[in-house]
C-alpha cells in the first residue's frame, strides 16, 4: 500500500515537473457532431435506431394510444403472469402520469420495487422473478437509440436489469441528438447520481463463434414508449 | 500442458496447425473490422474524431499526476476506499484483504484486463472464495483455464461444441451446441450467482477525474449486475485510464464503441459515481478503487514509449493485424496480445527473456497504426522496442555480426559489387531453374517455403558504370 | 529535369532490369538521368531489426551520395518511406545530417508518385494485353500515402485488364528480416496473399516494391502456381517497347 502523495510525486518526477496546482486548461475539441433539426425528427430517428437494435418502440400521443400500444405488445400476458406471480410487474415508485393511468385502466397492478421489501436481496429476488420491469427515463439519444436513467432513491437500478423484459417511457422532449448533449446536460446538474445507466437495446453477446445472441444477462426484450404531448 | 509451458516456436506451430482457430480469427476480425468501418464512416469525419481522441489522451498522460490526484480526492471525499498498487502483487494483496475482511464466499467479476494482468483469480481461489467470471467469453475461458485470445472476444478460439462440452459438467447433462441453448444455460446458471454474490469486481473503461466517476461498457449487462447487486464492489483500473471530464468522455466513448465492435454505443454504458447514496435502494454500500501502476510510471517517464499509455483497449489493432489474423492471441503467450500487447507487455513486464519475441510478431506493415482510434504509432513503437532490446545486448550474437557485416558492405558500394559477384558464384549449387531453392541459415528460413531469385551476374551499379564508360 | 536514380539494394543485386527500365522510362520522358556513385541502401533492414547505429551509417552513405542531386527517384515505396518516415529520428541528434536528411526527404520520390504526381504523366503510351492484379504494398500505401498514382499509370496501359485483389490491404508477410526471423508466420501470411492472388484470376501480379513481389512470387513458385509477377516499371517498360 502506497500513500497518495508518494504515488503522485513519483509520477510528477517521471513527467519531470511538479504536479500542477490548478486544473490544466482543457484541450480544444472540434468534431462534427450529429444533429437533427427538431424534436419530432429526433423522436422518429431515436425510435428507428432503437428498433434497429432489436427493441420494440412506439410514439404515443394520447391516453388511448397508450392503452392500444400496451395491449398490442403484451395482450393478455400480464393476466397470465399474475396467476403465478402477483408481483409480475415491477416498477419505479413513480412513472409518467400517462403511464400510471394506463396501468390502472388496464388493471395491471404494479409492484413498486423500492417498497417491495426492506431486504435488498429480497428485492433483487422479486425483481428477478418479475416478468416485466417498468421505468421512466431521464434522457434519450437519437443517434444511438439510447435511453438514459439516473439512479434515485425512488427508483432502483435492478428494475431495468433483472426482469426478462424492460419497458421504459420517455417524453419526446427528452430526446437529444447525441451523447455529447446528454453528458453536457448531466454535468450541468453538479455531482452525478450514483449511477447513470445508458441502455441501447437488449442484452447481447457474440462470444460464441461471433454468433449474435440476445439476453445472456440483461433483459431479453426491451420496449420503449415515446410520449408526445 | 497449458500454453504457458510452451516455447514461442511451439505456440506458433500450435496456432498455425489449428484450422478452426485460424478460421475463427479471420471471421471475427473481418466482422469487427467491417463493423468498425461502417461505424466510423457514419460519423462524418473520422479523422477529426481520431485527432480529438489523440489530443485528449496525450493531454491526460501529460497531466496524469494531476488528474489522478483529482480522481482520488473526489473518490475519497465521498467515502470510496482508494488503494494504490505499485505492483501486481500489491494489487492482488489489496483485493485479497478486502475479500478476507468480508469473509466473502462468492466473488463476481465482470471483464477486467487488469485482473488478468495481475493474475487475480488464482489468488482468490486459493483463499477459498468462488470467483465467477460473468462475461460469457471470460466465463468460457475461465472454465477452460486459458487466457483471453482477443481483448474484446476472449473465447473467440472456442468452437460451439467445445463450449457445450465445457458447460456439460456444470449442467450435469449434455447441452446442445446451438447458441440460444448455450446462452440460456449461462443466463440461468449465472442468475443464481448474481443474486447471492458477496463482492463484485469490475474493470474500468474510463475514470472521470473531475467527478470521480467510473465508466464501464458491456453488451451483456454483466457489468451492471456486478456493479448493482453485491454489497461491496471493487473496481480495478490501470492508472492511465482517465478522462478529465464528461466533455472528453463523449469523444472517448464514441471512439471506443465504434472501434471495438462497430456500435454507436455499447448496449450498456454505465457511469458510476460511487458509493450509493444512503437512500438509494441498489448499488454497493462499500466501494473500493484499486489503481495499478505496474511499470506504467516507467513508461510515463520514457519519452520513446509514452504514447503506449494512450491506448483505450478497443482491440481495433487486433482486427487489422495480419500477424494476429494468422495466429490468434495465444501464440503471443501474453495476457495482452495483438499489436498493443506486443508493445506493452515487454514494457510492463520488463523481461526480455520471456517477452523479447513480442516486438518481432509484426511485419511492420503499419495497419495497426492506421487502425488505432487514438493514433498510437504502434508499428514505430515495435521498432523502438527492437532497438531497446538490441541496445541492451539481448539479441543473438550471430545477428549482431550479420548487421556489422551489413554495415561494412552497405557503406562501400564498390566492395559490395565484388561481394555480389562472389555471391553469384556461390549460389550455383542452390540454383534450380534459375531460382535459388536452398541455402545455409538464415537463408534457409526463406527457402523452406519460397524460392529466391538469383543474384544477377552483374549488379545494376556495374551495368550502369559499364554503359556509361562505353559512351 | 535532372533525375538521380536510387537503385535500391534489392533491385541492384537481384533485379537490375527494374532499375535499367526505370532509367529508360525517365529518359523517354525527356529527363537527364544519373546514378550517383556510392549509393547502396536506405538502411531499413538494420533499422527495422533494431540495429539503429548500423542503419544510421548506411543511411549516411545514401544521404552523402545524393547530396548534389536535384531529384531522387527510386523503384520502391518501402525504401522511400524509410527515408521520409525514419531519417528524421535517425539523425535527430546530428543537426548537420538532420538538415541533409530533410533535403533528401524533400527531393525524393517513389517512381509512380514521381511520374504521376510530379511529372503529371499518367499516360506513358504503353500497350500490354493481359489480366493483371495489383498488390498495394504496405509502406507505399500507409507510410507514403500512395494510393492512386500506380493505378492511374496502369489504367492508361492499353489492353491491360485490372482485376481486384481480394483483401488487398493485407501485408504479404515479407517485412524484410521478418521473413527470416519469423519464417512460419511469414509463410502463413504469404500463403494467404497467394490464395487471394490466385482467386483474383489474374495472369500477372503487379506491385511497386520488389521485396513484396519477391516474397509472393517465391511462394507461388514453391507451390507450383507460377503467376507471373512484375514491377509496374517492368510492365510499363515492356508495354512501351511496342
Amino acid at each position: 500500500m502506497t500513500n497518495t502523495t508518494e504515488f503522485i510525486n513519483h509520477l510528477a518526477s517521471k513527467l519531470g515537473r511538479p504536479t500542477p496546482t490548478e486544473t490544466p486548461p482543457p484541450v480544444e475539441i472540434s468534431v462534427p457532431q450529429y444533429r437533427l433539426s427538431n424534436t419530432e425528427e429526433r423522436a422518429s430517428i431515436f425510435l428507428q435506431n432503437w428498433q434497429a437494435l432489436g427493441g420494440k418502440g412506439a410514439i404515443v400521443k394520447s391516453d388511448n394510444d397508450m392503452l392500444q400500444c400496451l395491449k398490442e405488445w403484451f395482450g393478455d400476458l400480464p393476466v397470465t403472469w399474475f396467476k403465478d406471480n402477483p408481483q409480475a410487474l415491477i416498477a419505479w415508485d413513480m412513472l409518467p402520469s400517462i403511464a400510471e393511468s394506463a396501468f390502472s385502466t388496464l388493471n395491471w397492478p404494479l409492484t413498486r420495487y423500492t417498497q417491495s421489501s426492506l431486504d435488498p436481496r429480497d428485492r433483487y429476488s422479486i425483481a428477478a422473478h418479475a416478468e416485466l420491469g417498468i421505468t421512466g427515463s431521464d434522457l434519450g439519444i437519437a443517434l444511438s437509440g439510447t435511453i438514459v436513467m439516473n439512479s434515485d432513491p425512488l427508483r432502483g437500478r435492478a428494475v431495468s436489469l433483472l426482469p426478462p423484459r424492460h419497458l421504459a417511457f420517455i417524453e419526446t422532449t427528452k430526446i437529444r441528438n447525441n451523447l455529447f448533449e446528454v453528458l453536457e446536460e448531466i454535468s450541468a446538474l453538479g455531482t452525478p447520481p450514483a449511477a447513470i445507466e445508458m441502455i441501447s437495446g437488449p442484452s447481447r453477446t457474440s462470444d460464441i463463434e461471433m454468433d449474435l445472441s440476445i439476453g445472456v444477462h440483461g433483459p431479453i426484450e426491451v420496449y420503449v414508449v415515446v410520449t408526445d404531448n | 500442458m497449458t500454453m504457458y509451458n510452451l516455447t514461442t516456436d511451439q505456440r506458433v506451430d500450435k496456432a498455425l496447425a489449428d484450422n478452426f482457430l485460424r478460421q475463427a480469427t479471420r471471421r471475427a476480425t473481418d466482422r469487427l473490422r467491417n463493423n468498425k468501418y461502417k461505424a466510423s464512416d457514419e460519423l462524418g469525419n473520422w479523422e477529426e474524431w481520431r485527432n480529438a481522441g489523440e489530443t485528449i489522451r496525450k493531454h491526460v498522460i501529460a497531466n496524469l499526476d494531476f488528474y489522478l490526484q483529482q480522481l482520488i480526492e473526489q473518490m475519497e471525499k465521498r467515502g470510496v476506499h482508494v488503494h494504490l498498487a505499485k505492483t501486481p502483487a500489491d494489487a492482488v494483496g489489496i483485493v485479497r484483504n478486502i475479500v478476507r475482511e468480508h469473509d466473502a464466499k462468492s466473488v463476481l467479476k465482470s471483464k477486467s484486463m487488469i485482473s488478468e494482468e495481475i493474475h487475480l483469480n488464482h489468488a482468490l481461489e486459493e483463499d477459498g472464495a468462488a470467483v465467477v467470471e460473468t462475461d460469457l467469453g471470460e466465463y468460457i475461458i475461465q472454465i477452460a483455464g486459458e487466457p483471453p485470445s482477443h481483448i474484446i472476444v476472449p473465447a473467440m478460439h472456442k468452437t460451439r461444441q467445445q463450449v457445450a462440452d465445457l458447460f456439460e459438467p456444470i449442467a450435469g447433462h449434455a447441452l446442445s451446441s446451438d447458441t440460444p441453448t448455450l446462452t440460456r444455460f449461462v443466463r440461468i446458471q449465472m442468475r443464481e450467482q448474481f443474486l447471492r454474490g458477496d463482492i463484485g469486481i469490475t474493470g474500468c473503461n474510463f475514470a472521470v477525474a473531475n467527478t470521480g466517476s467510473i465508466v464501464m461498457v458491456t453488451n451483456e449487462g454483466n457489468g451492471r449486475m456486478v456493479s448493482t447487486l453485491p454489497r461491496v464492489q471493487i473496481t480495478l483500473m490501470g492508472m492511465e485510464r482517465i478522462v478529465p471530464s464528461f466533455r472528453e468522455l463523449d469523444i472517448m466513448l464514441n471512439l471506443l464503441a465504434r472501434s471495438a465492435t462497430g456500435q454507436r454505443l455499447s448496449s450498456y454504458t454505465t457511469i458510476l459515481t460511487p458509493p450509493k447514496k444512503s437512500a438509494d435502494s441498489d448499488g454497493p454500500e462499500e466501494y473500493h478503487l484499486v489503481i495499478l501502476d505496474h511499470n506504467r510510471s516507467e513508461i510515463l517517464g520514457d519519452k520513446l514509449f509514452r504514447t503506449a499509455l494512450n491506448c483505450i483497449r478497443c482491440g481495433a489493432c487486433f482486427n487489422v493485424c495480419p500477424v494476429y489474423r494468422q495466429l490468434g492471441g495465444h501464440a503471443y503467450g501474453s495476457v495482452y496480445s495483438g499489436p498493443i500487447g506486443s508493445v506493452i507487455t515487454p514494457l510492463l513486464e520488463k523481461d526480455w527473456k520471456k517477452w523479447g519475441h513480442l516486438p518481432y510478431f509484426s511485419s511492420l506493415c503499419g495497419a495497426c497504426t492506421e487502425g488505432c482510434p487514438v493514433r498510437i504509432p504502434l508499428h514505430d513503437l515495435l521498432v523502438k522496442l527492437r532497438m531497446r532490446k538490441t541496445q541492451s545486448g539481448h539479441t543473438p550474437q550471430v545477428e549482431q555480426q550479420i548487421f556489422k557485416a551489413y554495415r561494412y558492405l552497405f557503406t562501400r558500394e564498390k566492395t559490395l559489387r565484388r561481394a555480389l559477384r562472389l555471391g553469384a558464384h556461390l549460389q550455383r549449387p542452390f540454383v534450380r531453374n534459375h531460382r535459388i531453392t536452398g541455402g545455409p541459415a538464415p537463408l534457409s528460413n526463406w527457402t523452406k517455403s519460397r524460392t529466391l531469385p538469383m543474384v544477377a551476374p552483374k549488379p545494376f551499379m556495374q551495368i550502369w558504370a559499364d554503359l556509361n564508360n562505353k559512351r | 529535369m535532372k533525375v538521380s536514380l536510387f537503385a535500391t539494394c534489392l533491385t541492384n543485386a537481384f533485379y537490375p532490369e527494374v532499375d535499367l527500365t526505370m532509367a529508360k522510362i525517365l529518359k523517354h520522358l525527356g529527363h537527364t538521368v544519373d546514378v550517383p556513385e556510392g549509393q547502396v541502401c536506405c538502411g531499413q533492414i538494420a533499422f527495422n531489426s533494431g540495429y539503429v547505429d548500423d542503419a544510421r551509417e548506411v543511411a549516411r552513405t545514401l544521404i552523402d551520395s545524393f547530396e548534389r542531386s536535384e531529384v531522387v527517384v527510386g523503384p520502391s515505396g518501402s525504401c522511400i518511406a524509410m527515408i521520409h518516415h525514419y531519417y528524421p529520428t535517425l539523425f535527430e541528434k546530428e543537426p548537420v545530417y538532420l538538415k541533409k536528411a530533410e533535403d533528401l526527404i524533400h527531393k525524393s520520390y517513389e517512381f509512380t508518385q514521381f511520374v504521376v504526381d510530379v511529372l503529371n504523366k499518367p499516360d506513358l503510351g504503353a500497350h500490354y494485353k493481359a489480366k493483371a492484379t495489383y498488390h498495394p504494398s504496405c509502406h507505399a500505401t500507409r507510410l507514403l500515402g500512395i494510393g492512386e498514382a500506380p493505378l492511374k499509370l496502369l489504367q492508361h496501359v492499353k489492353g491491360l485488364e485490372l482485376l481486384p485483389l481480394p483483401e488487398a490491404q493485407l501485408c504479404c508477410g515479407f517485412g524484410g528480416t521478418f521473413s527470416v526471423k519469423m519464417p512460419k508466420i511469414s509463410e502463413a501470411m504469404v500463403a494467404e496473399k497467394a490464395e487471394h492472388v490466385l482467386t483474383s484470376g489474374a495472369d500477372i501480379l503487379l506491385g511497386l516494391d520488389m521485396g513484396c513481389l519477391m516474397n509472393i512470387s517465391g511462394y507461388l513458385e514453391k507451390i507450383n502456381k507460377p503467376v507471373k509477377t512484375m514491377h509496374i516499371i517492368q510492365l510499363l517498360g515492356e508495354g512501351m517497347k511496342s
